[in-house]
């Protein structure tokens, strides 16, 4: 089974190059970009399941980005992961479609759990294929 | 998210057309596979949710109690996350059943602004002027001031009292000099981001803040600002004066909070280095002792903008500090002085031996003198700056103040107290004319209750005496390993609970003190101010003591008994008898309140029975309510898939077994060892670890009826059922005659309803020993309502004795244990399936508190013989023995 590709953004590089490198032990398949155009043309190029969001970053906000990202990748899940615990902005993302917000500190298995989750639903959503099944159906 | 939903529906009801066909292709049915299976993730990720949603709710409570530190961060974090999870669960419900639950996003959107309300409540920040000159300040202006400047402009503004010429930078140029580099946001982050009970974590933050804020850049208005403020003192005291800038943060030197020590104080400060001083003394609001400080104390970090008083400089030919009262004895009325040559700084870092003068307030006089050898002083350089000097010949041995000097001391010091009406801290320098100068005055925090344990203190009992002397700086006994603090990095290895042992008590060892049993230092007095916040923090300290870093060493446990200034091995269990309980320093506080405040919209469950009409999503009226609701009704539409789609492979089968109950098992997922086209399902095809272990608790041991009802029982049974709306039998309920089992393989959920009361059972086990648990829930009952409480009370202590955290609430009973691997875990649901039998209708028999003594007897023994594995029934009957009622395992 290929691993689970996830894309880390978060301008803080040193916090970045950690959890890159301590994904990458568990077995994920993670490259980290520091800033939110950086991430959108990462996704241009390379097949993302995850990716794990910082919501102030340099560049784009993290609700923008997760915004362009649910409107170009409807199917890809967005895990916004930040030292910025406020509600209202946890609810306004969860509400453009993040699957989860998190707040720093976190502990890496409860990351990795999430991203298990997430991935979990991408496959569910891409197999329900809901429009597809529907023309199916209508024929 | 919308469209997904409306093709959902739509699709969902073409399926529905067909199957009324009979027409479902292959194709067709994995289609409803993969909608049961979509459904199936989203009500998982429901129950992760309310899981985390529960165990917030437990760590809220927990913290509200006020017994451990923890800060503003702590609190956003959890409502950030607890209203993530809630609203995850809402926006589960809404692909469970589409469009069916929508008033919960209104309840939901309630509650959280209610939340934000109260975490976005600040302090209105300070409007008022950059500088304000010192002769215009007074206890009315702390606000803009700060405490140590308001209090200083207070006594030489109204009493006359000479104190040095200067003015304040006030709270309201910290604002403009952190908004005008955009701080406090990047702050915040920071502070979020770091776990502060690791301290090195703390540390790093602690030197991240305050580089930030140091590297910062002045603003313009706030620089000229203070250069004339400077020029115009200037003008006062003459060319080229050299000031003193000291810390006046909000807060700080309040009869609560006294911030003894921990921020910083610049002295002896040339024109040049007025920003850079200024920066430095900012940037203390960040050091690491203050931040543990605000966070032990519940202070929060937005209600302290740090004021600056930019004071004339006094070049002391000697200073020191006063006591108006004695600290540990509120009922002894002398006056302490505490006097050192050259700069008073010595005397409250405790570098340097001090004199102690003690006067009788009525009439004044000295009543004893302590005359030490000093051997050193702090004077100030010519250019910039302090320097430490040796004393030589016999200065040393001289009192550093005369009689005379004392007596005026003291009586300054009664006026501020008569003037404040509480008991005084004051600091305070000769200068070189030998004229009395105030530097500061503060609240004296005291402490009762001192003289009688020190004549306790001098019964010693036997015990081994390392060694004695030294001086009571906060009095108490405390037990611990010692742990010497020689250097800053030490900082990082110190255990809670440790002795912490130093040459030099530093205000910056300040930052231990919320983790140290007692506090021993070679030097220094009473007067210090880590003296004055061990005193704070109830900490036993034992100052002056010489040797003790060389005679303690490291890892022994040892008994320090500040009462009786002596320290000896081991842990002395007389001792500590007498010993205060440690003081609860969040009690009262800022965060606490707040905490609170937050709590009441979060935790207080509302919605308790499924069946009573006001179980709907409109009445929730906290967080804990919504998910309640959102995990009693997801089980419901869980159920409803199979029947609403007409799909045999996704309703729910009737279970073939030997008793005499329905059970019914709906499959989420791979809980059966292979498909089952009918409508039963054999006990043998079931492999669902959670269920098969509940399943053994259930029929291990037969149950052998109700137990014997006399006439009283009888005739509440009767009443109760004639007037309780919960045991209405018109209720719709979906529990009222079947047990509904929901498994995967990992995974049950069991809704049952045994006569009248209500259970349930809930429990994830497997690889992930840190996600398993198992809830259970168990209310209602036939009898009346203080036979039911009782009972409630009984399945509560027994599950309680299991390690099973439970709750009661009127006659309900709530439990939960988590984070155990799969054994530990299938012993617990065992233990369950038996309680769930064997406490049916004993609500009948619970008489009064007694009568269950030997129903108690009996249960005990069922689950030792027939559901603990061997050894648990061993260390059981062990522990029983032992201790009287705890079934720890």
């Amino acid at each position: 089974m290929e691993p689970i590709s996830v894309l880390i953004v978060d301008d803080e590089v040193e916090f970045l190059d950690t959890l890159v490198k301590r994904l990458r032990k568990r077995k994920l398949n993670v490259n980290g970009v520091t800033e939110g155009p950086a991430a959108l043309e990462f996704l241009k190029k390379a097949q993302v399941d995850i990716v794990v969001l910082d919501v102030k970053i340099p560049g784009m906000t993290g609700l923008d980005v997760l915004r362009q990202i649910k409107k170009n990748y409807g199917l890809l899940e967005v895990i916004m992961l930040t030292g910025h615990a406020n509600m209202e902005v946890a609810i306004e993302g969860m509400d453009m479609g993040a699957f989860d917000y998190l707040t720093k500190p976190i502990e890496i298995d409860d990351l990795v759990y999430k991203i298990q989750d997430a991935y979990k639903r991408k496959k569910l959503n891409e197999r329900a294929d809901f429009p597809q099944t529907l023309d199916t159906l209508g024929k | 998210m919308g469209s997904c939903m409306s093709f959902v529906k739509k699709w969902l009801e073409k399926l529905r057309t067909k199957r009324r066909q009979n027409n479902l292709t292959p194709r067709d049915v994995e289609a409803l596979r993969t909608a049961f299976q979509t459904r199936y993730h989203n009500f998982k990720l429901l129950l992760s949710a309310n899981n985390r949603v529960l165990h917030i709710v437990a760590e809220l409570e927990a913290a509200c109690k006020g017994d451990s530190p923890f800060g503003m961060s702590f609190i956003r974090a959890n409502c950030t996350a607890i209203s993530v999870d809630v609203f995850r669960m809402i926006k589960s419900m809404d692909e469970l059943a589409p469009g069916k639950y929508g008033d919960l996003h209104e309840s939901f959107m309630s509650i959280q602004g209610r939340i934000a309300e109260i975490l976005s409540e600040r302090r209105q920040a300070g409007a008022g002027p950059l500088i304000i000159p010192l002769h215009e300040v007074d206890k009315t202006r702390s606000d803009e001031a700060g405490n140590k400047m308001a209090n200083l402009g207070e006594i030489s503004n109204r009493l006359g009292i000479r104190v040095p010429a200067g003015f304040v930078i006030s709270s309201g140029a910290y604002r403009k000099f952190i908004d005008h580099n955009d701080l406090q946001v990047e702050i915040d982050r920071l502070i979020q981001s770091s776990p502060v009970e690791e301290m090195d974590q703390l540390l790093s933050l602690s030197a991240q803040i305050q580089q930030k804020i140091i590297s910062a850049e002045m603003p313009d208005e706030l620089r000229k600002a203070i250069s004339i403020a400077y020029a115009e003192l200037e003008s006062e005291e003459g060319q080229g004066v050299k000031v003193s800038l000291r810390s006046s943060a909000l807060g700080e030197d309040s009869v609560q909070t006294s911030f003894a020590g921990q921020y910083r104080s610049e002295l002896n400060v040339s024109a040049d280095s007025l920003i850079s001083a200024y920066k430095e003394i900012a940037a203390s609001k960040y050091s690491l002792q203050a931040i543990a400080y605000r966070l032990t104390r519940g202070i929060r970090d937005e209600d302290i903008d740090m004021c600056v008083g930019c004071l004339s400089m006094v070049n002391a030919a000697a200073g020191g500090v006063i006591y108006s009262r004695n600290p540990f004895d509120a009922r002894d009325e002398r006056i302490f002085i505490h006097s050192a040559l050259g700069l008073p700084k010595t005397v409250v870092d405790g570098s340097i031996a001090a004199d102690l003068f003690v006067v009788s307030r009525d009439p004044v006089g000295i009543v004893e003198e302590h005359i030490a050898q000093k051997r050193e002083k702090f004077v100030c350089y010519a250019e910039e700056g302090v320097c430490r000097l040796e004393v030589v010949g016999s200065e040393g041995m001289e009192p550093s103040i005369l009689g005379n000097t004392a007596l005026e001391l003291a009586r300054i010091a009664i006026r501020i107290e008569d003037h404040y009406g509480v008991a005084q801290d004051v600091e305070w320098a000769l200068d070189e004319k030998g004229e009395i100068v105030i530097l500061q005055c503060r609240p004296l925090n005291q402490r009762y209750g001192f003289a009688e344990r020190e004549e306790e203190a001098a019964e010693v009992p036997p015990c081994k005496m390392i060694v004695s002397g030294g001086l009571t700086a906060s009095p108490g006994v405390g037990v611990g390993r010692v742990f010497v603090v020689r250097r800053e990095s030490d900082v990082l290895f110190f255990n809670k609970g440790a002795v912490l042992v130093v040459k030099q008590p530093l205000p910056r060892w300040a930052a231990l003190l919320g983790r140290a049993s007692a506090l021993v230092a070679e030097q220094g007095s009473a007067a210090v101010h880590l003296a004055n916040l061990a005193r704070e923090f109830c900490v036993p300290a034992i100052m002056g003591l010489e040797g003790a870093t060389e005679l303690l060493e490291n890892g022994r446990l040892v008994t320090v008994d500040a009462d009786g200034r002596r320290i000896c091995d081991g842990e002395i269990e007389q001792l500590l008898e007498n010993r205060e309980r440690p003081k609860c320093l969040m009690d009262g506080s800022p965060v606490l309140e707040i905490l609170k405040r937050v709590c009441e919209h979060i935790v207080p469950l509302h919605l308790l029975e499924p069946d009573a009409p006001d179980f709907k999503p409109s009445a929730c009226r906290t967080f804990h309510d919504i998910s309640r609701f959102c995990h009693e009704r997801a089980v419901v539409e869980m159920f409803s898939f199979g029947k609403d789609h007409r799909f045999s492979e996704k309703a729910s089968k009737q279970l073939v077994c030997g008793i005499p109950m329905q059970w019914w098992i709906l499959n989420l997922d791979d809980g059966f060892r292979e498909d089952v086209p009918g409508k039963r399902v054999n006990l043998d095809n079931i492999v669902s670890i959670p269920m098969l272990a509940l399943w053994e608790g259930i029929v291990a041991v037969p149950w052998e009826g109700p137990p014997p009802v006399d006439a009283r029982g009888f005739m509440s049974i009767l009443v109760e059922a004639g007037s309780s709306g919960a045991l209405d039998p018109a209720l719709p309920s979906p529990y009222v005659a079947r047990n509904y089992f929901m498994i995967s393989k990992n995974f049950c959920s069991l809704s049952s309803r045994f006569g009248f009361h209500f259970a349930s059972v809930e429990a994830l086990v497997g690889e992930r020993a840190n996600e398993n648990y198992a809830s259970f829930f168990f209310k209602g009952g036939a009898a009346d309502y203080g036979r039911r409480v009782r009972r409630a009370r009984f399945v509560g202590e027994i599950l309680d004795g299991f390690e099973f955290h439970a709750q009661i609430r009127e006659d309900g009973v709530t439990a939960r244990i988590e984070g155990y691997d799969e054994e530990v875990m299938k012993e617990k649901l065992r233990i369950l399936g038996y309680l769930l039998i064997h406490t049916r209708q004993i609500d009948m028999v619970m008489y009064n508190d007694s009568s269950y003594v030997q129903l108690e007897h009996k249960l005990m023994s069922d689950i030792s013989s027939a559901i603990l594995s061997r050894s648990s029934t061993v260390i059981l009957q062990k522990s029983l023995d032992s201790s009287g009622g705890k079934y720890v395992l």
